[in-house]
């Protein structure tokens, strides 16, 4: 019985653990994972609806001049560009490239804010747009 | 729920997400470099056997991508039994579903 323990696998506190900026990275690629998969059942059904008519299309591209539509999308870019960023610097390590720890902060410190900035940005962008109509 | 587990999840995770990347890519460079697609544009694309087959299998990488990534996370975070367990079926039904979804509305199209 007390071999099934050992070998059982440990679980994490997240409150116990310091965050180092790869950590930041590491965790920020199973936020917008999650996130990610949060917003896939509304992706299928913006696809179903964007070839439903040409009015449900409209509709749909209409959608982004709400400033809540802004804000939604900015998080949404952010967990892509975040996941994205983060997914390739784990293949890149996975190959052996970049997996040094100086690199593998430099990478992590170029994804944290590579990702905030594609979303600040887009953000920026579409309440600019939005309040400009 | 050994559904995908061990080094085969771990490869099964790498290779879908190589896909979702390429369609990622052509899907962004098409909206980037060329005019916004018209109701018509996006219609006969999706409609032809190419892109929809293109579309299907996006989401198909993604649902079994997002199926590896979901249950590294739940095995991690969730200690109780019974809470994983309704977790992961319910994304599983979850990701199942969109993939039908989709799956049937393309089949549609090009009906």
């Amino acid at each position: 019985m007390t071999r099934q323990r050992d070998t059982a696998p440990k679980f994490l506190n997240l409150f116990e653990i310091r965050f180092p900026v790869g950590a930041i990275a590491s965790i920020g690629h199973r936020i917008s994972g999650v996130l990610l998969i949060l917003a896939l059942p509304l992706a299928a059904q913006a696809l179903e609806r964007s070839l439903h008519s040409e009015a449900e299309f409209r509709a749909l591209l209409a959608m982004r001049a709400s400033p809540w539509a802004s804000i939604a999308t900015a998080v949404v870019a952010w967990a892509i560009a975040h996941h994205l960023l983060a997914g390739i610097r784990h293949l890149l390590m996975d190959l052996g490239v970049g997996h040094r720890l100086a690199a593998a902060r430099a990478s992590a410190w170029f994804v944290n804010v590579a990702a905030l900035a594609v979303a600040i940005a887009i953000l920026a962008a579409g309440l600019w747009s939005g309040g400009a109509r | 729920m050994r559904v995908f587990s061990g080094q085969r999840a771990w490869l099964l995770q790498r290779v879908s997400v190589l896909l979702v990347l390429v369609l990622l890519a052509v899907g962004g460079l098409r909206l980037l470099f060329w005019p916004a697609p018209s109701y018509e544009d996006w219609r006969s694309f999706a409609s032809s056997a190419h892109g929809a087959v293109l579309i299907v299998l996006f989401f198909g990488a993604v649902a079994l991508h997002a199926w590896v990534g979901a249950r590294d996370v739940v095995l991690d975070y969730l200690q109780h039994r019974a809470v994983r367990f309704a977790v992961l079926l319910l994304v599983a039904t979850m990701l199942v579903a969109v993939t039908l979804r989709v799956l049937f509305v393309l089949g549609g199209q090009i009906a």
